[in-house]
């Protein structure tokens, strides 16, 4: 009798832990909100639009990142993408815009697809193919860029506005949810993520589900950089430079386990999103300076990192 | 009566909450073989291997000739006279052989920090040729010898010191019988030497046969010791279980008609290093088994059919003239299969009990669009785990958390759940206890009678004989035998094929 009330008592403790789990997220969010709210006397809140215009690029890029991450793949070629993709939708946004739009998300998609051929018929650990083809395509901006920033057309530019950038970005994200939740694309990424091989012998085709993640995360990030664009009007050689440290942080803030699998929530990038953006401008605010923030984020990383690293599945990352 | 070597007392060992051992106490005695048996779970290989030093103790005594041990590790075991032959493979890959028998005990050959290489390898030779060993030597790897002589070599390891009690962990089961008898003589040699060997195997006529004393566990509790050649296999049985074995553990029935209607046919098939040339036909309402030994190829046979072996040549055609090459085409045809490695390939170890039944199922749980209906998933989940009877809080706990026999269960649910056909069942029963095991039997006997398809592929002769319509023996890679099913088959004569 004592072992079954045993069993309830470590079932307890589990489901309190994954309670934890999803609920500090969001608790963080709202402590991080209050707090900097005070220490910058309300100023966060009266200049919440701004703060929010960093939201929309971060949050979409980093869904497609969740994608990877879920399956147990990592992908640091995030900010060389936006970056390429921002260059070729400004360059064509001299032609038409919607051409524009869908040249950012193929060139997107063509780095992905660099990404998981390496990844998945080259058999090489995702975190060296994507740090590799994130070198080699920052040197590619960086040529392109030599010169001058690639600006857009008046066109492009003049798109601006709160309103088109929240519809790209809930429009994206909706998508994303019901793929996610309501369809076996999620469910198999889950399975890929929390045992690849019992996953491929549940009749997943992993290798190809592996290779259209990587795409289509490219993809989105590619329509990512079509907002960078509107927002910034041009691109230096360090545009969308770091981004995929931002997203990884992203991530981990909202709770995302760094293996992936299962526990593995659609909820995870929304609110990280939100959170790291409320930080970086609420120090920012305050009056940090840039090499200090990054020790700070870099602080809070490491500590979530730690609450939400799952130690038996960490050898899982590919 | 004998003078005890060893008196066990109020061993109690947990891992987490899961209770190994519970307060067991019994003694062994000097000059005898003492067999430790029991359920998988029941706490044997827990006691041995707290005793070697391989797990840490928790409470209660172990006193070896009057003196308190408490081994920090094999080492420390080994000095004071406890060593252990484990069931998988115990010998390094990338050491010598000497370096093997000698591994931790190397100082004795070093001077000065230096190891002297020759002296280590003569003292092992010497040895090797002491106990008849004379194809092994010393300075080579032991990656160059095969499981069994392995197997030799681990003799030598822990025997050669004159250890005062020598732990066999289910050694046998992977052993020829050759190699067993030159196992049984070791163990008869060390008796005679008024040494003790602590022997654990499932196999209860073996257990009769070799061992003096047998002290049965059941759930980590101590039930009782008894001398061997007082009891019966049955009566042995009847202790391990706790109740009445009833007659229907396998099936009963014999010289019943397999229908002529194929289902499957395996056409020359290859996986190049690992089978060669193997063709078979499946029929309806049929259990096929395959057996031989371990590296025979069978399990390899499995995968071919399911589709998923590597460079696989020739083919596995249905009845309707279709081609199986990849395991989404396998599935969706519905061929379900379960492997011998259960916590890797046949589920996903880190996700709920829902999501594993639910997975080869998600197109039948969606609608026209591919939106998926989470309470149809749950019901479904929910329907196919109770129908296996799966030991569970609920349908959300993660697999990781139960046993083998409730794995193999949520494994079983999902294909049946599948409604799949033809069933390819590797090892299906393997290190799961007697109650899951006749579950499982009695579900295989189920399908079969429904006119569902069974392959078994088992290394566990006995549940071949007793539920197989035919058993095709491999032995390096190619068939060897077709037995039909029949009251004569014994293991012996499986094993001389195998062999």
């Amino acid at each position: 009798m004592s072992e079954v009330i045993d069993k309830e008592k470590e079932q307890l403790k589990l489901k309190r832990m994954r309670l934890i789990r999803s609920i500090l997220p969001i608790v963080g969010l709202v402590l991080v909100f209050i707090l900097f709210n005070i220490l910058t006397d309300g100023k966060l809140m009266d200049r919440l639009p701004l703060v929010m215009s960093q939201v929309y690029v971060i949050m979409i890029a980093s869904m497609g990142v969740f994608f990877i991450m879920t399956m147990g793949g990592l992908d640091f070629s995030q900010g060389s993408i936006i970056g390429l993709s921002a260059i070729v939708v400004c360059v064509l946004s001299e032609y038409s815009i919607p051409l524009a739009i869908l040249g950012g998300i193929v060139t997107g998609a063509a780095i992905g697809a660099v990404n998981g051929y390496f990844y998945v018929n080259r058999k090489i650990k995702s975190f060296i193919v994507t740090i590799c083809t994130m070198f080699l395509f920052r040197g590619l901006i960086k040529y392109l860029t030599t010169d001058a920033p690639v600006a857009g057309s008046m066109e492009l530019i003049e798109l601006d506005s709160t309103a088109l950038k929240v519809a790209c970005t809930a429009l994206v994200v909706a998508i994303g949810f019901v793929f996610f939740v309501f369809t076996k694309f999620g469910t198999h990424l889950k399975a890929i993520g929390a045992g690849e091989k019992a996953a491929m012998f549940s009749g997943i085709r992993t290798d190809r589900l592996k290779f259209y993640v990587y795409v289509l995360s490219g993809a989105i990030t590619g329509f990512a950089a079509f907002i960078m664009a509107v927002k910034n009007g041009s691109v230096t050689s360090s545009g969308g430079n770091q981004l995929e440290t931002q997203i990884l942080i992203t991530l981990v803030l909202g709770g995302m386990p760094i293996s992936g699998g299962a526990m593995a929530r659609f909820g995870n990038f929304i609110v990280g999103s939100l959170l790291f953006v409320i930080l970086n401008s609420g120090l920012n605010m305050i009056g940090f300076s840039t090499q200090l923030m990054q020790l700070i984020e870099g602080i809070v990383f490491l500590i979530f990192v730690a609450i939400f690293a799952d130690r038996k599945a960490i050898h899982v990352i590919k | 009566m004998s003078e005890v070597r060893l008196k066990v007392r109020n061993m109690t060992k947990h891992f987490g909450v899961n209770r190994a051992l519970n307060n067991v106490s019994f003694d062994i005695n000097k000059g005898e073989v003492h067999a430790l048996i029991g359920e998988n779970g029941s706490g044997k290989s827990t006691m041995t291997n707290m005793l070697t030093g391989i797990y840490p103790m928790e409470s209660g005594t172990f006193t070896l000739d009057g003196e308190d041990l408490h081994p920090k590790n094999q080492v420390d075991a080994n000095n004071h006279g406890v060593s252990i032959i484990v069931q998988e493979l115990g010998t390094l890959s990338g050491l010598t052989v000497a370096e093997n028998i000698f591994l931790g005990h190397e100082d004795r050959f070093i001077t000065y920090g230096f190891r002297n290489t020759v002296a280590m390898n003569a003292e092992a030779n010497r040895l090797l040729e002491e106990y008849g060993f004379t194809h092994i030597k010393a300075a080579d790897l032991v990656d160059n010898y095969n499981f069994e002589d392995r197997k030799l070599i681990e003799i030598v390891k822990a025997t050669y010191f004159n250890p005062k009690i020598v732990v066999i962990d289910e050694t046998t089961t992977a052993l020829s019988q050759e190699g067993r008898e030159e196992l049984y003589k070791h163990m008869n040699r060390i008796r005679a030497q008024g040494n003790t060997v602590i022997f654990i195997s499932h196999d209860l006529p073996e257990i009769l046969d070799k061992s003096d004393t047998i002290t049965i566990l059941r759930d980590g509790e101590y039930i009782t010791t008894v001398k061997s050649k007082d009891v019966s296999e049955d009566d042995l049985k009847k202790l391990m279980v706790g109740r009445e074995v009833t007659g229907d553990y396998y099936r009963s029935d014999y010289g019943e008609k397999v229908s002529d209607e194929v289902v499957l046919s395996v056409k020359d098939v290859s996986v190049p290093g690992i089978i060669h040339n193997v063709t078979f036909d499946l029929h309806k309402g049929e259990i096929l088994g395959f057996g031989g030994l371990s590296e025979s190829g069978m399990h390899e046979i499995g995968k071919a059919i399911f589709g998923a072996s590597y460079d696989r040549e020739g083919s596995v055609t249905l009845a309707d003239g279709t081609q199986i090459n990849d395991i989404p085409t396998a599935i969706k045809h519905s061929i379900a299969y379960t492997s011998k490695d259960r916590d890797n390939e046949s589920i996903v170890i880190n996700q709920s009990i829902r999501d594993n039944i639910a997975l080869p199922s998600l197109n039948k749980l969606s609608n026209n669009f591919g939106i998926l209906s989470w309470p149809a998933i749950k019901k479904f989940a929910i329907d196919f785990a109770k129908e296996m009877s799966v030991k569970m809080v609920n349908t959300d706990q993660f697999v990781s958390e139960l046993s083998g026999g409730n794995k193999q269960k949520v494994v079983l649910a999902r294909w049946i759940g599948k409604g799949s056909d033809i069933v390819v069942l590797d090892s299906p029963t393997r290190g799961i206890d007697i109650k899951v095991k006749q579950d499982i039997y009695q579900l295989m006997n189920r399908m079969r009678k429904e006119g569902k398809s069974i392959i078994m592929i088992s290394e566990e002769l006995m549940e071949l004989i007793g539920m197989c319509d035919r058993i095709i023996i491999m032995k390096d890679g190619a068939i060897k035998g077709d037995l039909p099913r029949s009251k004569d088959l014994n293991e012996n004569s499986l094993i001389s094929m195998m062999v």
